[in-house]
């Protein structure tokens, strides 16, 4: 079949068309004085509207859509579900943890930074680290995606591209910070969102309509052809469930649309972006079910190629600048949160909190340090994306990290026995854990299966036991993981160590949460909540953030 | 199953997609008109 392309004048008129609108829109909220604080949290007051399409952008990025889409290509009509579904239910699953971090400090402007306040100092930077190191991962990712996409719909090289999109997403959110980022958002989300709504009808369509479904059933395996496919779960359902409530616990992207948001339309906003993400990203990742039905062969091997091959095949020139558009949108949505997140953690938690006297933090040269911050990111993330590194299997390893990471963090926003060495040790003891799983450096069996067996299932307790904590409290948290394990028990024994990816997320989980609980349960100290508030106020008191 | 529920799962999400983005438009219009009554900016 005959594919289109854009060519070069179209790609660079779409390209000054959105960076320069979204450009013009970001002046249109520029003040020749930026406030320190604001340029990390909006002033903690965005409406309902700018903060649910916010926080839909940027979870969703170009990377989950093809990533969806390779998921429907791989395991058939559940794929997308065991992608998108999941990712989504997630936003709604850190809802209630969100709530109480923005009640116990409503001023706070890194997750990091609640942490220095809650414990000191190493639990801070091993969290503002990993966010840093996730962070600008995400962005060399949809460099990448971008510069890909680029070089495909045009004789445009992959480098040209990333420089383009590189200097394109720095140009909008330099001066302004998090409010240049959420604002442009919006838009962003609303190009993202109205694509989808016509490009997935598009190719459905002129691909053959309900004709493919009986033409194509050839290609597919019973298993892809069903929606209760044990495969896709346990393969892409299962580890990604465990992946993304680390991700969505330890991304500072996600913490900073929490600061920024009227605290009294987190829920609203928090429910919006679920819908809105899980619909959205499902929904992309049809194209790969299709792809599938279709027999679509992905270029050069790479399923990453199949959104814009199909894109390609079947759009017109118009729709294919739609399709463009698209997923413009979305990885410059989330390398614009990106950049945001990088320079909150710098701004605050090396300089603000760290380097800065206590209470001596300097707001104007804290807002150079953010804006020096986006530019050393943007390079580093250049060069990384020139060298074409394989960043999404590294994202989703540090994903998993952040596993480690999870109950320790929820237990010192809840507890007050969480003690600075009780979440230190059990992090790094988790972490020491899970990466010789990961890579294989031990072989899972005999005895060593039956003990990381025994030890998963206890994984899959707390991951169950801390989203039902989150909504209904200790005691139904404690009973839903403790029911969890024991339902899983009978069959994750000599099972689960078949999976190593799986066993060694949920052997963070488990070994963190026994750790934490143990080093704390004795612990005499008793940590006031209230301190959290007072210690992490504003930094730009002269010129107030609301 | 059939070819005609297969489309409509293929359908369902881009309609839901257009209900999502329908309401954040109306709760961005409603923000800025209401920001724009208080003469303040919304953001």
């Amino acid at each position: 079949m005959q594919t289109q392309t854009l060519g070069t004048p179209l790609i660079l008129l779409l390209l000054v068309f959105f960076f320069g609108g979204t450009f013009l829109l970001s002046l249109s909220i520029g003040r020749s004085r930026e406030n320190a604080d604001s340029y990390m949290t909006a002033g903690n007051r965005v409406g309902f509207g700018i903060s649910a399409a916010s926080m839909t952008a940027t979870w969703i990025w170009a990377a989950s859509l093809y990533a969806s889409a390779t998921s429907g290509y791989t395991y058939g009509v559940s794929g997308p579900i065991h992608y998108g579904l999941w990712g989504a239910l997630m936003i709604l699953f850190i809802y209630p943890f969100g709530r109480r971090i923005r009640s116990i400090a409503p001023n706070a402007h890194t997750l990091a930074e609640i942490l220095q306040a809650r414990h000191g100092r190493s639990s801070q930077l091993i969290l503002a680290g990993s966010n840093v190191l996730g962070s600008l991962l995400s962005l060399t990712s949809n460099f990448i995606a971008g510069g890909a996409l680029i070089s495909m719909l045009s004789p445009l090289s992959f480098s040209a591209g990333i420089l383009m999109i590189g200097t394109g997403v720095l140009l909008y959110t330099l001066w302004s910070g998090v409010r240049a980022s959420i604002l442009t958002d919006f838009i962003q989300v609303c190009a993202m969102l109205g694509a989808v709504v016509i490009i997935v009808p598009a190719v459905f369509f002129a691909a053959g309509g309900p004709e493919i479904f009986v033409t194509g059933a050839v290609h597919l395996t019973p298993e892809q052809q069903s929606f209760f496919s044990s495969d896709a779960f346990f393969n892409q359902g299962a580890p990604y469930i465990a992946a993304v409530l680390a991700y969505a616990i330890g991304n500072q992207t996600i913490a900073q649309r929490l600061f920024a948001v009227r605290e009294d339309k987190i829920k609203q906003t928090f429910i919006t972006a679920t819908v809105g993400y899980g619909t959205t990203v499902i929904g992309v990742g049809i194209l790969g079910v299709l792809a599938l039905y279709l027999g679509v062969e992905p270029l050069d091997g790479d399923t990453n190629n199949l959104i814009p091959q199909l894109a390609t095949m079947y759009l017109g020139p118009l729709l294919l600048c739609v399709f463009f558009v698209m997923i413009i949108g979305s990885l410059a949505s989330t390398a614009d949160s990106d950049l945001a997140a990088m320079s909150s953690i710098v701004m605050t938690d090396i300089y603000g909190r760290n380097i800065a006297k206590n209470g001596e933090a300097n707001p104007r040269l804290m807002l150079l340090i953010g804006r020096m911050t986006m530019i050393a990111a943007t390079l580093i993330a250049l060069y990384f994306a020139s060298s074409k590194f394989n960043i999404l299997e590294l994202l989703v390893l540090v994903g998993a990290i952040w596993g480690a990471l999870v109950f320790p963090v929820i237990a010192s926003f809840y507890w007050e026995r969480v003690t600075n060495r009780a979440f230190t040790v059990s992090v790094l003891a988790a972490l020491m854990v899970f990466f010789p799983v990961r890579f294989g450096w031990i072989a899972l069996e005999g005895g060593v299966a039956l003990v990381t067996d025994i030890v998963s299932v206890i994984g899959v307790g707390v991951i169950a036991g801390l989203m039902i904590f989150g909504f209904l409290g200790r005691r139904a948290g404690i009973a839903a993981g403790f029911i969890a394990s024991v339902g899983v028990l009978p069959f994750g024994i000599g099972f689960l160590h078949t999976y190593p990816i799986l066993t060694a997320s949920l052997l963070a989980y488990a070994v963190s949460m026994l750790l934490c609980v143990a080093l704390s349960w004795r612990a005499s100290e008793r940590f006031d909540f209230a301190q959290i508030s007072e210690k992490t106020g504003s930094f730009d008191e002269a010129t107030p953030a609301t | 199953m059939s070819p005609t529920l297969l489309s409509i799962y293929v359908l369902m999400f881009p309609a839901t997609v257009a209900g999502v983005l329908s309401f954040l438009l109306r709760a961005f219009f409603l923000e800025w008109r209401s920001a724009r009554e208080d003469g303040r900016s919304m953001i």
